[in-house]
């Protein structure tokens, strides 16, 4: 366990994380979030490659109306970037920062990407059923007190919990 | 009745309200040009202070890739061009007045010491890349090359030419270098009917950012680690200086005319703001700025990151140049 001296602490982590939503709310009016900021990408190319079909579709419209401003234009996306710029200061003060692949030890490289892609559809797919990830949804909505971020909570990590019984070869 | 016909520039289709005759091409165009231009002012800087040997990257690898790349950004170019069979045309006038042509002909100046400078020091090329990377692929393609050169009738003759004034050559290269470097961004400001680009600060802007580039991708790719150091702190310097022409090119717009406040608002407010001062001061040039000092303070930093950040902050930035410039106008009158 040597390696966890250079991680931060969790429960500080937890609350730096509850102050830096409270000044999301304040300063952008909307809490934190990753998915959306996926789905404003892909808003966006969908938009420029065909704006008549954004307009029409269900999952697209809400976001193309206004057609004097871009959907790429939104907090998540500065938001995100703020993520990974943080991430690689962060990473490289803790010295952490390498290109690798994190997996279980009996697995190849090969499988985990696989696996990793499938789960990322399976989470893409139900983050936008659940109108919001793990950030976007539980967090963001238990910290207004939205019924939906607690029922996303149990959904999201109990669901977990249950999965990775039949997924533990990955990992040991 | 009487009717009176008015004939008025403004009718003009993609020249008013907004010009749109320059797409990306031309964005491409440029950042070839400027990373081409500073691949080949550090190869002979280096070379000159006597460090082909210990800075074998800069010297005599990276230059390699300046040809191909001019190449590559003429070849769109032409493609860009409405009549390209005529783009020859070029060739066969000198217009003092006109950037373009002055930079059409250090284009095809510089091409020759170029490429005679790959190829002079292919072998050594070779034999690096068969150490430091033998499952290199390029390196079948270069043996090729290089054994065809030896059989070609007056190319020798020329190379051992090439290679007894070196020294000469490196200083003419040097200069040539610094005109296509300039030359990129003069290209954009001697539109006086762009207020955006019409600022004598482009030329040193656009020279710098071609040449943080070009340090930042020979760090990425050299393996030695003080030579690394070196462009760590050269790319440093260089950004400064950038943000430092940054700086001075909105204040110079905002203490002009209305025409050029109204093009500083672009950036400043405008529909451009957003893109300008997070991906390209931001993400461009102040997160890679601040990953090189925590690496020459003793963090281990992979260098790919920042040298990617700053390529795509260059590139990005003559995009929006392109883009916003045309955006600009003198719309009140």
């Amino acid at each position: 366990m040597e390696r966890s001296k250079t991680y931060m602490n969790s429960y500080l982590a937890g609350i730096l994380i509850g102050v830096f939503m409270i000044g999301a709310y304040y300063f952008s009016g909307e809490g934190l979030g990753a998915s959306g900021a996926l789905k404003a990408v892909v808003v966006t190319a969908v938009n420029d490659v065909n704006h008549e079909y954004a307009k029409e579709a269900h999952f697209f419209k809400a976001r193309v109306q206004n057609e004097e401003e871009s959907p790429i234009k939104s907090w998540l996306i500065f938001e995100i970037l703020g993520v990974i710029a943080g991430a690689i200061i962060s990473a490289a003060i803790a010295g952490r920062l390498k290109f690798e692949i994190g997996k279980g030890p009996n697995i190849s490289s090969r499988t985990r990407l696989i696996f990793a892609l499938i789960g990322g559809i399976f989470f893409g797919v139900g983050s936008q059923l659940g109108r919001g990830c793990t950030s976007g949804m539980v967090m963001s909505g238990m910290g207004v007190l939205s019924l939906s971020g607690f029922i996303g909570l149990i959904a999201i990590f109990g669901g977990g919990y249950i999965i990775a019984y039949f997924f533990r070869k990955l990992w040991l | 009745m009487e009717e009176v016909l008015y004939v008025s520039g403004k009718a003009l289709p993609h020249i008013t309200p907004h010009l749109e005759v320059w797409g990306s091409v031309i964005a491409l165009y440029l950042f070839f040009g400027g990373l081409a231009a500073g691949l080949l002012f550090f190869a002979n800087f280096f070379y000159l202070k006597g460090k082909a040997d210990s800075m074998p990257m800069s010297v005599k690898v990276a230059p390699i890739i300046a040809p191909i790349i001019i190449i590559l950004g003429s070849m769109i170019l032409v493609y860009d061009l409405h009549h390209w069979m005529y783009f020859w045309q070029l060739f066969l006038h000198v217009r003092m007045e006109s950037p373009m042509s002055w930079g059409a002909w250090t284009l095809s100046a510089i091409m020759i010491p170029a490429i005679l400078w790959s190829l002079s020091y292919l072998e050594d090329t070779i034999e690096y890349l068969q150490n430091r990377n033998p499952k290199c692929k390029l390196i079948g393609l270069f043996i090729w090359a290089n054994n065809l050169i030896k059989k070609l009738p007056v190319l020798p003759w020329i190379m051992v030419l090439f290679n007894k004034n070196k020294k000469l050559i490196a200083y003419l290269t040097i200069y040539l270098s610094i005109v296509l470097g300039v030359y990129t961004g003069i290209l954009l400001s001697a539109f006086n009917a762009r207020p955006l680009w019409n600022s004598a600060i482009l030329g040193p802007l656009f020279l710098t950012s071609g040449v943080s580039t070009a340090a930042a991708l020979i760090m990425w790719l050299s393996n030695d680690h003080s030579e690394r150091k070196m462009y760590s702190k050269i790319d440093l310097f260089l950004i400064a200086v950038e943000l430092f022409f940054i700086i001075h090119l909105f204040m110079g717009m905002l203490s002009g005319g209305v025409a050029q406040v109204e093009a500083a608002q672009l950036f400043l407010g405008g529909p451009y703001t957003a893109m300008f001062w997070v991906l390209i001061v931001g993400m461009g040039l102040v997160v890679p700025a601040i990953l090189e000092i925590m690496e020459l303070s003793g963090f281990h930093i992979p260098i790919g990151i920042p040298a990617f950040l700053i390529l795509m902050g260059g590139l990005l930035f003559r995009f929006i140049m392109v883009y916003a410039g045309q955006a600009s106008g003198f719309n009140i009158l």
